[in-house]
């Protein structure tokens, strides 16, 4: 629609339904470190932030993560986590990255971050955090959110978070983003100041349209479905997932008594003695390589993860058409309503109830003056209402376009990151068996000696 | 036919099912037509199956009127491995054909003996008969009781838990016979003991109960003489090399039941893994289904999941099969060892003590007398065929164990390689993308 002029305030509320540029369908998502901002399809420079970082070559990373202690809002001291973040911004011409921006974040800042996200731009599938505890974990593996392990995996993943946020072509331009960037203090002041709380939708809203709502869009129906049994089957799969690195762990765990007792056996023995002592060896190599393959398990189980939450995503862009549409919908019979409310009125018949109706039989009926008063009132409600729902209807399919636009982004998306997911985990399982092959071919050699 | 034709287990061996009559009941020579089952083909190409007819008063069926020229040829394809004398080897011995007997009181299975003899202790070149368990816990009874100084290999476990294991399942009986084959080819192979009347008889009787009724009367002088414990005496000092195979013996049987137990945990654990696993594989199908381009690639991941859940059940198994049985054999072998090692040094107890009753009764002229130096020659023997038996033992424990842990490695080498061709096969179905759209 309209342009954004260039005014700060302007910049911190983008109109959601307004396209700032064409999503970019074919976009692949650049999961790595280099990001390209989108293409500045708009209009001149009334989007844009200050320093154009949508039109350079960004580096964003989270590159570590400390312990801190400090006091929260209730004035209690309190231990967490605060990850650096840097941002650099590449040269065109000799490749060098130059260091823009650094600062600390810790996760809650995140959250409020993909809150506001989730306000301003509904139609946009937001990607999600990584998960805030641990969860799917199999027995090894700590639950505790101290633990380094899942300090480290939740760093990677904090840093994917902004990747899928700097490579989307609409909210890579997001004013607060680039702030959350850039500007350590004071931040979480400005973000709140957009009193983006109180634009969102409340969830008893939410609930009582998708209970209601008559004819919503078959597509979003759809979607939901989709994105109920992705969810459920993800879990599952994530669930059973531990349970298989539980138990090959506890397979792998076991060889490892071989060890000793072929050390023990080869002392009473001549000629056997060194053979079963090496093999011994692998024995315990073997029974140590396990750790290392599940800890690269877990990345895939990260990836998952991600699809996991992305799901619960989908179902928020659902929600919200939904919400649209039932508002459309009440806005609708409301008008039609009080053009009956009207027409009786004129008419003099009586047809539908209504409380004048009931009082002007109870207490006689009114004066002629005052129902002109009344007609001329509804006819304003009536011009008012149909100004209303013909914005609302075009708001309604806006959304529906931009939003089905950003869901076809995101499906390509899905199914690339999915199959790399999948390659990745095949890979590992084959150089898993070629170990197992080693091990078992230099015990088996040992053997050989005996 | 008496007592109606018996039911057979799938036969494991490469012959064809035959049906054939109760093999230990007190058939008349008539009823041994259609006989013993003849060997395999591969064993006898000359045969011709009219010889059937054919009984001899020795019992066993003949091995047809196969020329001798065929039969050393033959003796000379089935060499396998060097005899441990160094000579060539002159008799061979295999276990094989399980076949279940239904009977009114018991259901039993039996297997089939194939002898295969250049010796002039065998009548005939060839024998084969049937026999059950029960035959060979004889033999070995036999065997301990009329060579007490040597080591007599031990018979797989007698006694199984009903309702834990199935004693007719393929699985049970094909170790079981595996086992039993190994038992035989052991004696086979000693100096001693294969030349052992009882040891002809098993493998040659055609009426083997009818033997058994006899053999109380064979105690060997050496049997007897054992019998008589030398009554409170302690040993004076156990030669150096005896007691360091028994304490040998001791730490060796401790290991392997360590290793045994380690080995069912690890069945176990991969039995577990297998549980999950099979939950695991599936749940990629269910999630294909939802998907459009993924389908395929989710799919793809089902089906490897499933094919490596396959070969972790053939790993599982072959352990179970192949490992532990021998693992156990050897625990039992070591027992049975130990209580040779205990009959020695009763004799060298008892030679002792009639040296020292001598030295006390001061009439006795310094001529030993005879008994005692009997006592002494017992002593002696005993010790030498010990001694013999247990370098034999030394060298087949480790050509035994040096195959079974080889082996293990192998079923684990094996089951990677399935695995890894799953996984591999899958990439280029994963890498490929998706033509019409």
């Amino acid at each position: 629609m309209e342009q954004a002029a260039p005014d700060p305030e302007r910049l911190l509320q983008p109109a959601p339904l307004e396209p700032l540029s064409h999503p970019d369908t074919g976009l692949e998502s650049v999961v790595g470190e280099e990001v390209k901002g989108a293409r500045d399809e708009g209009p001149g420079d009334g989007t844009m932030t200050e320093s154009n970082f949508s039109l350079k070559k960004i580096e964003i990373s989270v590159s570590e993560a400390e312990k801190r202690t400090g006091r929260n809002a209730m004035n209690m001291q309190e231990t967490y986590t605060a990850y650096l973040i840097e941002t650099r911004s590449v040269e065109h011409s000799d490749g060098q990255s130059v260091l823009t921006d650094s600062l600390w974040r810790r996760y809650s800042e995140f959250e409020l971050l993909r809150n506001y996200l989730l306000v301003y731009y509904p139609h946009i599938v937001v990607p999600p955090l990584p998960e805030k505890r641990a969860e799917f974990v199999w027995h090894k593996l700590s639950a505790d959110n101290m633990d380094p392990d899942f300090v480290e995996r939740r760093r990677i993943g904090l840093e994917n978070f902004l990747l899928r946020l700097a490579s989307h072509p609409i909210l890579c331009r997001d004013k607060i983003f680039y702030l959350f960037l850039t500007q350590e203090g004071n931040w979480k002041e400005t973000v709140n100041e957009t009193g983006f709380q109180l634009k969102a939708d409340s969830r008893l809203k939410a609930l009582n349209a998708t209970f209601r709502v008559k004819n919503p869009d078959k597509r979003f129906i759809e979607l939901k479905h989709y994105s109920d049994e992705l969810q459920s089957v993800i879990s599952h799969l994530l669930r059973v997932r531990a349970r298989v690195a539980d138990r090959l762990y506890g397979v792998y765990k076991v060889h490892g008594n071989y060890g000793r007792v072929f050390s023990e056996w080869s002392a009473i023995e001549k000629e056997m003695g060194d053979g079963l002592q090496s093999a011994g060896h692998h024995m315990d190599v073997y029974a140590s390589s396990i750790d290392d393959i599940l800890e690269d398990e877990e990345h895939y189980a990260d990836q998952l993860k991600e699809y996991l939450f992305y799901a619960e995503a989908l179902r928020a862009v659902c929600r919200k058409h939904e919400l649209m549409q039932y508002d459309l919908e009440m806005a609708a019979q409301d008008l039609a309503s009080k053009k009956q409310q009207c027409e009786e009125l004129a008419t003099g018949t009586v047809r539908t109830f209504s409380l004048k109706g009931m009082t002007t039989k109870l207490f006689g009926q009114e004066t002629p003056e005052q129902r002109e008063a009344r007609i001329k009132m509804l006819e304003e409600q009536i011009k008012e209402g149909e100004q209303q729902l013909k914005s609302k209807n075009l708001e309604g399919r806006e959304f529906v376009k931009n939003a089905w636009a950003d869901i076809e982004r995101f499906k390509e998306q899905k199914n690339h990151d999915l199959k790399e997911a999948l390659i990745s985990y095949a890979v590992m399982q084959i150089s898993m068996c070629k170990k197992g092959i080693q091990v078992w071919t230099n015990a088996k050699e040992c053997f050989s000696k005996m | 036919m008496s007592g109606g034709p018996p039911k057979a287990l799938p036969s494991t061996g490469p012959q064809s099912l035959r049906d054939m009559p109760h093999p230990l009941a007190g058939s008349s020579s008539e009823e041994a037509v259609g006989g013993d089952s003849t060997p395999s083909p591969d064993l006898l190409t000359a045969r011709s199956f009219g010889d059937k007819d054919l009984i001899l008063p020795n019992g066993g069926t003949p091995a047809g009127t196969a020329s001798p020229a065929s039969s050393s040829s033959l003796l000379n394809r089935l060499q396998l491995d060097d005899d441990v004398d160094g000579e060539t080897r002159d008799l061979f011995v295999t276990v094989d054909d399980p076949k279940k007997h239904v009977c009114t009181m018991e259901t039993y299975i039996t297997y089939r003996i194939t002898t295969k003899s250049t010796r002039v202790e065998f009548d005939l070149p060839e024998y084969s008969v049937r026999r059950r368990y029960q035959d060979f816990d004889w033999l070995r009874n036999k065997l301990e009781e009329s060579q007490p100084t040597h080591l007599i290999p031990p018979l797989p476990e007698k006694f199984v838990v009903k309702g834990v294991v199935d004693r007719f399942s393929e699985e049970f009986v094909e170790t079981r016979r595996k086992a039993l084959d190994k038992f035989l080819k052991r004696i086979t192979d000693h100096p001693v003991l294969s030349f052992n009347e009882h040891f002809n008889v098993f493998l040659t009787a055609k009426d083997l109960n009818a033997h058994k009724k006899q053999g109380m009367a064979l105690l060997t002088r050496v049997g007897e003489s054992v019998k008589h414990v030398a009554g409170g005496y302690k040993l004076r000092s156990r030669p150096l090399e005896f007691a360091a195979i028994g304490e040998y013996l001791d730490t060796f049987a401790l290991k392997l039941g360590t290793i045994d137990r380690i080995a069912q945990r690890i069945i176990k654990e991969e039995i577990e893994y297998l549980v999950e696993l099979r939950e695991y594989g599936p749940v990629y199908s269910t999630w294909s289904a939802l998907e459009g381009e993924l389908a395929e690639p989710l799919e793809g991941v089902s089906a490897c999941i499933g094919s490596c859940s396959a070969a972790l059940e053939e790993l599982t198994d072959d352990t179970t099969e192949d490992f532990l049985p021998v693992l156990r054999e050897y625990i039992l072998y070591s027992d049975s060892m130990k209580s040779v090692l205990k009959k020695r040094d009763h004799v060298q107890a008892e030679y002792e003590a009639k040296l020292e009753a001598v030295a006390l009764r001061k009439e006795e002229r310094p001529k030993v007398p005879a008994d005692v130096e009997k006592c002494q020659d017992r002593m002696e023997c005993f010790n030498a065929d010990l001694k013999a038996d247990m370098e034999r033992w030394q060298n087949n424990k480790r050509q035994d164990f040096r195959q079974l842990l080889m082996g293990m490695a192998d079923k684990n080498i094996q089951y990677y390689e399935k695995c890894l061709m799953a996984w591999e096969s899958i990439i280029p179905l994963l890498q490929e993308k998706q033509e019409a759209k």
